[in-house]
């Protein structure tokens, strides 16, 4: 109980840090009245431009000083008032504004997460199956592959025929022939030696490209995912369009949280297979296959729960750069969400936008990866005590 | 946030004893070789590209020959192609080099300057210094990096200089951080207890003793740093923020990026993307491979 009150005492007083660091610089470095009212603002020699400027910095509160500034920022904001947007109207203002952009990204980031998990769990299972089962783990992962992937195949297949695409072929034929190489390794034990190398170019490729992804910048990513995908195959639309149906938009969606996902998805992928490799020698699963249970069944059981440490932490982390990419996706696919909303704000100087979503992002990563230490619990009943 | 120390005790918890007892002898492996090559390579041709015989990167070679109209495409002429004003693109690229690797290599010298003597200081004298520069720390860490350059940046003019520092200032945290935990590690050690006992001052077994020790593990930070910092250059490039003179590879991937240009000339974004791509995957894998032959753990988060 003390412990967990003293987490909340750091993590406002963290925020606060944040919040004040963000009030003082933007205060400091940039020249608000001048923001607000462009060229007038330099003008004391006419009275109109000097009533309008008494004006905006009665509304702004620029004539306090900064503390106090600071402290009536802060009373409005924990209140729900992100105050006025800098500018000739100050419309909409900045909670308006954040109502507006802020679902659009959470929705992003939210499905690149997901995305980013249904890639990772699948991928580290079937790349950390291999050491399950000791010394005769050769051919037999590769039948808890098979039908594990076939499955997978025809879906997939399915999904890329509709498009017509040769894509579809390739995947195909590739595992068409790791079928029948898996076949003759049962029945030829000569065979076995080309399955072992299939496996091995399997791994092989499989890291290599998990690697690429994690070195791939998100904008380098996003200019090839839109080059192949939308513009090349024109599978996905061009643009985002806020007036379009919901499920267009969706769909809309789906490049930009792919381009997200990718990097995310392969660290996962990595730190799924280290746990899971690890796990996978301890008693309790020697345990289960002595008593027959299912290879299937012990990985995805068994295995996966206890192996999801690296992965949740990251998955917290990992939060924080999502931010970062989404400021470059949106910018790119021309979503309008925070990130835009950033990036505009930051170049147009309407600092109240800059400070509110810097909070919102602040706050948002620090509560999320405050639940992830919660989660821990959850997953292994040893981390409870 | 605490979550560092609990992941930390739970890898522990099921690392299973005697993990390292099967490896026997342990290489950097030609991969990491043929990283540091590709590394070197473009320092090289960054360094040199004014000595080199490359066509000028701001020349318009437009052809009267009968080619047509801007882009080219790759040819004897211009080996990758040229841009939509008929720039050569592998000039261009290599130009751009000097600007990535320029802002990518100053920022981490300057985290590793600031961060890793504040974490090496800090891990050593503990108290009160610690627990402050540790909040500080946590601080930078909070705010997401990307937002934080674009308000430095933007707030500042946009120099070479402004670029490196912000993603200077910007690694400070983490390069600290590792430096901080390297530290506390090494002061418990023996050769640090035998130095004190010894009557050493504190300075001298700070540079003698753990810095030789915390620079080891750190190597390998410094490799994958840089590789963070050229893609944040990149990111800022992207979104029309970094350095306003000349070109990096982030400014010549946004002019390639423009959907008329992918369609019409696809090479004008992809070559730049390559260069980008294999200097990351390179810095990358080459501090991964460090990173398991010194065998630290805590990096990996």
């Amino acid at each position: 109980m003390r412990r967990s009150l003293q987490r909340v005492a750091i993590v406002v007083l963290l925020l606060v840090a944040v919040s004040m660091l963000t009030f003082v610089a933007m205060n400091v470095l940039g020249d608000p009245l001048f923001n607000i009212l462009g060229p007038i603002a330099g003008d004391t020699e006419n009275p109109e431009s000097i009533a309008k400027i008494e004006a905006a910095e009665a509304q702004y509160y620029l004539d306090k000083p900064l503390p106090e500034r600071y402290v009536r920022w802060l009373g409005d904001f924990v209140q729900g008032d992100m105050g006025v947007r800098f500018g000739s109207d100050g419309q909409p203002p900045v909670t308006g504004l954040i109502k507006e952009r802020l679902p659009r990204s959470l929705v992003l980031m939210g499905m690149a997460q997901v995305m980013a998990l249904a890639i990772a769990i699948p991928w580290g299972i079937s790349s950390a199956a291999g050491s399950l089962g000791g010394v005769d783990a050769g051919p037999r992962s590769l039948r808890f592959l098979v039908p594990f992937s076939l499955k997978a195949v025809a879906v997939i297949y399915f999904a890329l025929s509709l498009f017509g695409s040769t894509i579809g072929v390739v995947v195909l034929i590739w595992f068409v022939a790791l079928l029948v190489a898996h076949q003759l390794a049962e029945t030829v034990p000569a065979a076995r030696a080309l399955v072992d190398v299939v496996k091995k170019v399997m791994s092989g490729f499989s890291s290599a490209l998990s690697f690429g992804f994690i070195s791939m910048p998100n904008f380098a990513l996003a200019v090839l995912l839109y080059y192949v995908f939308a513009l090349k195959q024109g599978w996905f639309p061009l643009r985002y369009d806020a007036s379009d149906g919901f499920f267009t938009r969706m769909w809309q969606l789906f490049l930009p949280a792919l381009t997200l996902a990718l990097p995310g998805a392969a660290v996962y992928q990595r730190l799924l297979r280290t746990d899971l490799i690890t796990t996978l020698q301890e008693d309790f699963i020697l345990m289960a296959r002595a008593k027959g249970v299912s290879k299937r069944r012990v990985l995805f059981r068994h295995a996966l729960r206890p192996s999801m440490f690296s992965v949740i932490t990251v998955f917290g982390i990992n939060a924080g750069a999502l931010v970062g990419g989404a400021l470059v996706v949106e910018t790119f696919f021309g979503i309008p969400g925070i990130g835009t909303a950033v990036v505009e704000a930051i170049l147009r100087e309407d600092f109240p936008v800059v400070l509110a979503i810097v909070m919102i992002v602040a706050t948002g990563f620090v509560v999320l990866n405050f639940l992830v230490d919660l989660l821990y619990s959850v997953l292994d009943p040893r981390v409870r005590s | 946030m605490s979550q560092d120390v609990s992941t930390g005790g739970v890898i522990e918890a099921i690392e299973p004893e005697g993990a390292q007892a099967g490896v026997v002898k342990k290489t950097l492996g030609l991969g990491f070789w043929l990283a540091v090559g590709w590394i070197v390579l473009i320092a090289l041709l960054a360094l040199l590209a004014p000595v080199l015989p490359l066509k000028d990167p701001n020349a318009n070679f437009i052809d009267i020959q009968g080619k047509g109209r801007p882009p080219y495409g790759p040819s004897g002429d211009h080996w990758l192609g040229s841009d939509q004003d008929a720039r050569d693109m592998l000039s261009r690229t290599i130009y751009g080099a000097r600007v990535s690797l320029v802002v990518g290599f100053s920022a981490v010298a300057f985290g590793f300057a600031i961060g890793g003597t504040i974490g090496l200081v800090s891990g050593f004298v503990r108290g009160m210094f610690d627990k402050i520069t540790s909040f500080i720390m946590l601080v930078l860490l909070s705010f997401p990096a990307l937002i934080l350059a674009i308000l430095i940046t933007s707030l500042m003019e946009r120099s070479l200089l402004t670029i490196a520092l912000t993603l200077g200032i910007l690694s400070v945290a983490p390069v600290g951080r590792l430096a901080r935990s390297a530290s506390l590690v090494f002061s418990e050690r023996e050769f640090v207890l035998a130095a004190r006992t010894m009557g050493a001052k504190p300075s001298h077994i700070m540079l003698r003793e753990l810095l030789p020790n915390v620079l080891i593990p750190m190597s390998a930070l410094a490799l994958l740093g840089t590789a963070v910092a050229i893609v944040a250059e990149g990111g800022l490039a992207f979104l029309g923020l970094s350095v306003e003179k000349g070109s990096t590879w982030g400014k010549l991937i946004l002019t390639g990026a423009q959907t008329r240009q992918l369609e019409e000339a696809p090479w004008i974004a992809f070559v730049p993307i390559t260069a980008l791509f294999l200097t990351v995957m390179a810095l990358n894998f080459a501090g991964d491979r460090l990173r398991d032959y010194f065998d630290v753990r805590e990096l990996a988060l």
